[in-house]
């Protein structure tokens, strides 16, 4: 079967003020895969969250990546929302004043548009809202409020998720979806994360512990230390990890 | 100032009591002056082109044709209008369909005037509603318990010049108890090609005991954004025993035309004034609010909203006089500020010696969208009674790029979240507008 590549990351140098946090950071992710990417606190692995989703602040100095074959660096954020890359945060942001279901319609019809597809009317985006909130235990009382504005650091990641399948993107990046998850909860956002993989879609899973990995099973594991990878493997690698801590990476640096 | 002081034609000339205020209005204004930087009042808005003789004001001459063909084609038409004209008369328009009324996504009994001139169409009203024209009202006596009792000439220049040359304007009265069922709604149309034109516009309201009504102003032009003309508006607005009036406004002038309007409100025991003024028109704008809670329990809900860009200052000013115990007033002003505009916001709460028991809050928040916008605030809390309950609060901010990248993370254009940030932030304050009809029209036109 030969591989279609889907993100190209190229050495990668990045900095987030004077600090370069990314450094020679090479990774490809080839359609329908799923890496994880495990690795110490302060690594710099939201910082390639936010480098790859283009936040302001977050200065590539040197390197490449390309996303389905195009230049990623000269696309603005909504961009590259557009185009299928999608982050599920480490700390998702309040918007105050904004109700949840006005920002999912317009970055539904954002996309949509983009993929030229018809805008969808109140209707039919009610419905699809209604169905793939149900599965994550999303209601419609929880939909109405700001936007993650007094939500429990489960519920945020929950919407994180609805937005995530309602936008189906092609690329997602899921940065630490299970911190402050409790166990079914878990599984409930692991399961609408599993619901978009279909053969083609990638996602890239940051996160510090292995369980989350038996419920989105990861192709490869990566480890993450001083700004690049530095081991690969398979899905074992994150259970050797779980045993032995970082301490033999963060040693070599 | 001689610009703004001409020797036009006005209406009434004859009626001693009522060319006698006007007379006051006309020395309090030669002694005033159009106001300068060093008038405390106006130290932050400084209307511009003031001094310029090119100004022109409407005078008589116009009316009078219009209404000398309508007394013909009518000649004896009754003068009452809607449900109460008997006339019978052939060719009488009194509750007909009218051509004038415009498409608003709410009800409403539709009073009109063009380049500030009243057209003299009347919708069908209910029983225990009078509306006549300013100067029906002034031949009639039943403007004269309440003309001019609200206004101060002697601290409101452009006031005492409204006084001056009051004709235009609409007297509105809701009877005892009587509820209105729909809006009594003011649209205000000027035109472009009524470039330099001045004109000067004086209503009246009153909300009898038990009565209550909402009034719906709405300033508006069609044709060239640049034509320049000044609109001078005051409103006296008695809001009697136990009344209530919720009155909302829109100023939608073109950009380089001056609104500066005055509303004078007296509220009595159990009252309720309830006001709202969306700013997003004009190159100088001032809509300026003084309540008088006359007696106890009289209560006030003073907001307001602008939205800015370019050249233009909006102006929100307010005066909220506590003069009996357990009165109570409410303020809430946001604007939004780009460009290289300017807010201003002045508010000022007064309690008086023996008003105690009274509550009065006032908060405004501005949201600057560029370096050069700019907010002027200033607040004046001025206490004389003990046990009562004060606050007032400023804050202004810029839109959080954070929330930003979030919003363009999930695919939404820079732009498009910026509007959506913004009308969220005006949202908190319009969602203020009780009628909800009313609420949405303005959210529509407060983002567009
Ligand atoms: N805006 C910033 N200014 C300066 N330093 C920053 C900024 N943002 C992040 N950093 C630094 O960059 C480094 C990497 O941070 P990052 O959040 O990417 O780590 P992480 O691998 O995601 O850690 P964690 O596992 O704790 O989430 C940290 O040392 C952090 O302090
Ligand atoms: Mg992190």
């Amino acid at each position: 079967m030969t591989k279609t590549p889907l993100l190209e990351i190229e050495d990668l140098c990045a900095r987030v003020g004077e600090k370069e946090i990314i450094k020679n950071f090479n990774l490809t992710v080839n359609e329908g895969e799923v890496h994880a990417i495990m690795g110490p606190n302060g690594a710099g692995k939201s910082t390639l969250s936010y480098v790859l989703t283009g936040k302001p602040g977050y200065e590539v100095t040197s390197g490449k990546i390309r996303f389905k074959g195009k230049d990623l660096l000269a696309m603005a954020p909504e961009e590259r929302a557009r185009e299928g890359i999608f982050l599920c945060m480490q700390y998702p942001v309040e918007i105050p004043g904004v109700p949840t279901t006005t920002f999912l319609k317009h970055a539904v019809n954002a996309v949509r548009k983009h993929r030229g597809e018809p805008e969808l009317d109140t209707l039919n985006f009610v419905k699809m809202v209604r169905e793939d909130g149900k599965a994550l235990g999303i209601d419609n009382e929880m939909i109405k409020r700001p936007v993650n504005v007094g939500f429990s650091g489960g519920e945020k990641k929950r919407l994180e998720t609805l937005q995530m399948s309602i936008l189906k993107p092609d690329f997602s990046i899921l940065d630490e979806a299970d911190s402050g998850l409790d166990i079914d909860a878990l599984k409930v956002v692991a399961d609408g994360v599993n619901a978009l993989r279909d053969g083609h879609r990638s996602m890239l899973v940051i996160t510090h512990y292995q369980r989350l990995l038996n419920y989105i099973v990861p192709d490869f594991v990566h480890v993450f230390a001083d700004g690049h990878i530095v081991r690969s493997g398979d899905k074992n690698l994150a259970l050797e990890l779980e045993e032995k801590g970082y301490a033999e990476f963060v040693k070599e640096k | 100032m001689a610009g703004l002081i001409q020797d036009i034609k006005l209406f009434g000339e004859d009626i001693p009591w009522f060319q006698g205020l006007r007379e006051k209005g006309m020395e309090a204004f030669r002694r005033q002056g159009v106001p300068t930087a060093k008038t405390e009042a106006w130290k932050y808005t400084k209307p511009r082109d003031l001094n310029a003789d090119d100004f022109v004001m409407n005078d008589s001459a116009f009316l009078a044709e219009f209404e000398g063909a309508h007394e013909e084609e009518h000649s004896g038409c009754c003068h009452h209008h809607g449900e109460n004209c008997h006339c019978h008369e052939e060719g009488c328009r009194c509750g007909e369909e009218i051509d004038v009324r415009v498409d608003l996504p709410f009800d409403g009994y539709q009073l009109h005037f063009l380049n500030g001139r009243f057209v003299p169409v009347y919708p069908v009203l209910p029983r225990g509603v009078e509306i006549m024209t300013l100067m029906e009202a002034v031949v009639t006596q039943e403007a004269k318990p309440y003309l001019g009792h609200l206004v101060d000439l002697e601290h409101y220049p452009f006031a005492a010049l409204n006084t001056a040359y009051m004709e235009e304007g609409v007297y509105i009265r809701i009877d005892r108890n009587v509820k209105l069922d729909k809006p009594v709604i003011l649209v205000n149309h000027t035109e472009a090609d009524a470039e330099n034109l001045f004109y000067n516009l004086r209503n009246l309201i009153v909300v009898e005991s038990g009565a209550k009504a909402e009034l719906i102003e709405w300033y508006n032009y069609t044709g060239a954004e640049k034509s320049r003309y000044f609109a001078n508006v005051v409103n006296e607005i008695f809001v009697e025993r136990g009344a209530e009036l919720r009155h909302y406004k829109m100023q939608d002038e073109a950009f380089k035309a001056n609104h500066v309007a005055l509303n004078m409100a007296r509220v009595r025991s159990d009252g309720f004034y309830d006001a709202f003024c969306l700013q997003r028109g004009a190159n100088i704008g001032r809509n300026e609010t003084k309540v008088l809670l006359k007696e106890e329990q009289a209560v006030a809900e003073v907001n307001a909203a602008y939205i800015m860009h370019g050249w233009a200052t909006l102006d929100t000013t307010t005066d909220i006089e506590h003069l009996a115990p357990e009165t109570f007033s409410h303020q809430l002003v946001r604007g939004v500020v780009g460009g290289d505009a300017k807010g201003v916001f002045q508010g000022k709460i007064h309690i008086a010696k023996h008003a105690v028991k009274t509550e009065g809050t006032q908060l405004h928040k501005a949201l600057l969208l560029t370096d050069t916008a700019e907010i002027d605030v200033k607040p004046e809390l001025e206490i004389f009674a003990d046990d009562v309950k004060c606050s007032h609060g400023a804050a202004s901010g810029e839109l959080d790029e954070e929330i930003l990248f979030y919003m363009q993370s999930r695919g939404i254009g820079r732009e498009e979240a910026k509007q959506i940030l913004i009308d969220a932030y005006l949202d908190d304050v319009i969602n203020k507008v009780a009628d909800v009809s009313v609420r949405a029209w303005l959210k529509d036109r407060a983002g567009a």
